[in-house]
């Protein structure tokens, strides 16, 4: 009985878009940054609901049928915040054959825990900076380790959908050597219920949702400049 | 040139051992397949533009008022004489209605005012000394009977129309000749002439009376089209045409809810692959039997009153055709026509029938696996269900009939029963036996229910109350099956069945994820009903929230499988007519929405009128875990007491299951096979945006072929009611937000 504990916000059996394959997701409570355009405020703000890891996967062990190419998705959040719990479920979904995706912001460039998923997907947050160093450390050590790593932005107009800010992220991600592959998230507002419910300000109310031709564009501008 | 393989099966009929000797299993992918021939294009733009025509009459084109369908009551029809491979219309002209009034005078009558026509005097007059099984039927019906058929809580019944649900072996024909199968049946008439003559041999010498004369009828019949089918087909295309004109015989004969096709693909696919390889037929040509075949099938219709139209939305004919499966010896039962089929919804465009039915297998070839998902993705015109699980049950010649049953081919029948409302049933136990819409005394008086409900009590007087109905539903249905025996006996179908037949009585339930969710919520939270004036119930009140039926939750999901379960056990108490065996099934057809409109407010919080969940599904929303823990919960109902069919219908938004067609094919095959690993039964698989239909229905002018997998069949939406248009726009679309 693997008694560890930590605290989810909840957990959602059927995605196809969350890592390889059909997935569980299991969104973590708690997170390192304030991103205004978080699509989980409630796993920022509430403070989640605690369970065990033996519980978790013996929910989680229902949908290993599904699995031929999926897995469990960790996310949140922020899965890495939660460390013991963390590695202890990556630990217990790999006894029973279970593969595990970390989903992370990237930002605790922890060995261990990157160690501990089979793959990952990284969300750059270079919507309010241009610093990039982060994901730098990041990479790097997904790099030594081998580990396939997914890269995801958020692309909301008229914050990072610059040419500057495309730029730059093409030419770190050229520089860390992980592959040119990312995926434009478009820009939604579908989460604004949930700020209202939390009786928090949702400070990108006023920007405009990004549409097909917004991605179109940040790919094209993208892999321009990943070439050089 | 190439010949069959000779066997036992040339002397007594057995058409699966004809299969298992000659059938070629084919385990590549679909890059062997052909597109229409300009022929086919060319028809089909007839067939088209008909179709159109019908809808813009108001879903009708034409009735034949005067004949009463049968084999031999309307010359030949054709669509395009010149152009047509495979021939043979229901009646003179393609889509125009024949009327069939042994399953009632009154719905042919009602069916023909609706639509603007009038039943000609010579058929009234006709009738008017016949007795048909509608009268019968309430010639016997007890008062109580008739009050609960009258309040909600048994609907549907087959008592009005034709029952259906019977496939007759249509191959026989193809394999046998007309001819054979005569002498096979005149062989049994006269050993069963020897038996004592007791009431129940002497039914069956009546019967196969009944079917040697309809058997003679059907070479009669062909012979309309200068077609003489005495003998075996001898090639693909006389095979194929054989098998149809015993179809089209059946439904000429019969209006059945279901009258399904069978297991023919891969019973073609014999002679077809014989052909191709004597050089006398192309894959071209093949195709082109095949998509002639099908629009055949597409074009069937029956004369349907629009209160029959609210039970079962969209003008189905349930023409459910099983496609794949795997043998008993391991060998898998897909053939390159298993694919030639399903192609035809590229080739003729989507469509709902045939009801292509994909009998799933773990074991089934990767390559079909993924070809399947491709074409529910693009048409949402496929359901799947378990092999696996059917198999070691009805062995490996078994079809589907109308959405979830199964049956041995020519070997099993069932009596079609409709289904009881499970969530009215709660009520009516809550109220002391009263009607919560009338407040008319139903059933036997009991205990109403004051205040706070307590589980147990609750529990003990819903079982006391299904006790109840489930005898009076047993009854009821030996009632309507022993008529319908009588005076709508279904000549040429059990012509094509051996002549021991094997039968279930199908019973039903409706309401079931809103009983189940009601149970929950009077165990997990606290529920209080609110009373009217006359103390009947009318609402609830619900404090604190409950476990509900969709979410994997094992507190929900366990009273699911039990309510299944004690159902079932209930039904085998009274015995069934004819020796049938009791079978259940939780499917609803589209009758969730008009069941909802009879049920007042339940203890789930669901508003007095508003529709129930479809089938076995959760109830709308309710189900938010994700798409894989809604199927999970379905997954747990047990098949061994639902032997009748568990149906789920599952709507996913497309990018939810993947981000390209590649990945969402591939999705889609793990989702089928995580789901039937568990002992599933039923798969309806929709892959479309909210969106889509929604403007389906404000512009239906733009979205003519829009087709959606409802309740074990698929329709067009635009010919769905507006209730049913809503109800379906309710239904939970696993997204992932």
């Amino acid at each position: 009985m693997n008694t560890a504990s930590g605290r989810i916000d909840s957990l959602y059996c059927g995605s196809g878009v969350d890592g390889a394959g059909l997935r569980c997701v299991v969104f973590f409570s708690g997170c390192n940054l304030r991103c205004p355009f978080c699509h989980n405020p409630e796993t920022l703000y509430k403070e989640g609901n605690k369970t065990t890891v033996a519980e978790l996967v013996q929910k989680l062990e229902r949908y290993k049928g599904y699995f031929r190419r999926g897995g469990v998705t960790l996310s949140g959040g922020e899965p890495f915040l939660q460390r013991a719990f963390y590695l202890s479920l990556c630990n217990a979904l790999h006894e029973k054959g279970i593969r595990v995706c970390a989903e992370t912001n990237g930002h605790l460039a922890d060995p261990a825990c990157i160690a501990a998923a089979d793959s990952l997907i990284c969300d750059i947050k270079n919507q309010e900076t241009d610093d990039l160093s982060v994901y730098e450390k990041f990479f790097e050590e997904c790099r030594k380790q081998g580990k396939e790593v997914r890269v995801t932005n958020v692309l909301v107009p008229g914050k990072n959908d610059s040419e500057g800010k495309l730029t730059a992220l093409a030419k770190m991600m050229c520089g860390c050597r992980i592959g040119s592959e990312i995926r434009f998230l478009p820009f939604r507002k579908l989460c604004e219920d949930k700020y209202k419910e939390l009786k928090i300000p949702f400070l990108y109310a006023a920007v405009r949702e990004a549409d097909t031709d917004d991605i179109a564009k940040a790919e094209r501008i993208f892999y321009q400049n990943y070439q050089k | 040139m190439k010949q069959f393989k000779k066997g036992l099966f040339d002397e007594a009929v057995d058409v699966r051992g004809f299969i298992q000797a000659n059938y070629t299993p084919y385990e590549g992918d679909e890059k062997f397949l052909s597109g229409p021939t300009q022929r086919t294009a060319k028809l089909m733009e007839k067939v088209n533009a008909l179709l159109k025509e019908e809808s813009e009459k108001g879903g009708v084109s034409d009735i034949d008022t005067e004949r009463v369908s049968s084999l031999l009551t309307y010359p030949a029809g054709y669509i395009d004489k010149e152009n047509e491979i495979i021939v043979g219309l229901q009646t003179d002209a393609p889509l125009k209605r024949g009327v069939n009034p042994f399953g009632g005078i009154r719905m042919a009558r009602q069916a023909c005012e609706a639509y603007g026509y009038k039943l000609s005097d010579t058929v009234e007059t006709e009738f008017s000394y016949k007795t048909t099984h509608n009268d019968a039927v309430f010639h016997v019906y007890t008062d109580e009977m008739k009050a609960v058929r009258h309040a909600g809580l048994l609907t549907g019944l087959p008592d009005a129309y034709g029952r259906g649900r019977i496939i007759g072996d249509y191959r026989r024909v193809a394999l046998y000749g007309v001819d054979k199968l005569i002498a096979e049946k005149s062989k049994e008439k006269k050993a069963y002439g020897e038996k004592l003559m007791d009431e129940a041999n002497i039914r069956t010498l009546e019967e196969l009376y009944k079917q040697i004369d309809f058997l003679k009828k059907l070479k009669d019949m062909a012979l309309l089209y200068g077609i003489d089918i005495s003998a075996p087909a001898k090639d693909a295309k006389e095979a194929i045409q054989w098998t149809y004109f015993a179809y089209l015989a059946a439904i000429k004969e019969q209006n059945g809810a279901a009258m399904s096709l069978g297991r023919v693909s891969t019973f073609f696919d014999i002679y077809i692959e014989r052909d191709i390889e004597n050089g006398i037929l192309t894959e071209e040509g093949a195709q082109e039997l095949i998509d002639d075949f099908v629009i055949k099938l597409r074009i069937t219709r029956q004369l349907r009153t629009p209160e029959y139209n609210d039970l079962f939305g969209g003008d189905p004919t349930w023409t459910t055709e099983s496609v794949g499966g795997m043998g008993e010896d391991g060998r898998t039962l897909v053939t390159k026509t298993s694919y030639r089929i399903l192609h035809t919804l590229y080739n003729l465009g989507a469509a709902p029938e045939p009801n292509l039915t994909v009998l799933w297998s773990e074991k089934l070839p990767e390559p079909f696996k993924k070809f399947c998902a491709k074409v529910s993705i693009d048409t949402d015109s496929i359901q799947y269900e378990n092999d696996d699980l059917m198999r070691p049950i009805y062995g490996d010649d078994y079809g589907i009939a109308c959405c979830v049953s199964a049956m041995k081919i020519g070997k099993q029948m069932q009596f079609f029963g409709a289904r009881c409302n499970l969530a009215k049933l709660l009520l009516l136990a809550l109220n002391g036996g009263k009607d919560e819409k009338s407040g008319n005394q139903l059933a036997p008086e009991g205990e109403a229910f004051r205040g706070v409900l307590d589980y147990a009590k609750v529990r003990k007087a819903y079982h006391k109350y299904m006790e109840w109905l489930c005898r009076l539903y047993v009854n009821t249905l030996n009632v309507i099956h022993y008529m319908h025996d009588k005076y709508a006996y279904e000549k040429i179908q059990m012509a094509l069945h051996d002549t021991e037949v094997e039968r279930f009585l199908a019973c039903g339930v409706a309401g079931f994820s809103v009983a189940v969710d009601s149970l929950s919520a009077i165990r997990y939270a606290k529920v209080a009903p609110v009373y009217n004036e006359q103390g009947i119930i009318t609402d609830f009140k619900i404090e604190g929230d409950f476990p509900k039926y969709g979410n994997d939750d094992d507190r929900a999901d366990a009273i699911a499988q039990e309510l299944a379960r004690e159902f079932s056990d209930e039904l085998k108490k009274t015995p069934a007519y004819r020796g049938a065996i009791h079978t259940l099934s939780v499917l609803t057809i589209t009758s969730n929405v008009v069941y909802g409109k009879k049920t007042g407010a339940t203890p789930d919080g669901r508003a007095a009128g508003e529709p129930f969940a479809p089938g076995a599904n959760p109830m709308h929303n309710r189900d938010l875990s994700g798409a894989l823990a809604s199927l999970n919960s379905v997954a747990k109902i047990p098949y061994e007491c639902c032997r009748d069919g568990i149906s789920n219908t599952f709507s996913i938004v497309p990018s939810a299951l993947g981000e390209n067609r590649e990945d969402r094919a591939e999705n889609l095959t793990d989702l089928l096979d995580g789901y039937f690993g568990q002992g599933a039964h039923h798969l309806n698989v929709n892959v479309f945006d909210r969106a889509k239909l929604v403007a389906a229905m404000e512009h239906p002018e733009l979205y003519p072929n829009v087709t959606i997998r409802v309740s074990g069949y698929a329709v067009n939406f635009h010919k769905l009611s507006k209730a049913h248009q809503l109800e379906v726009l309710k239904r939970t679309y696993h997204e992932r937000v």
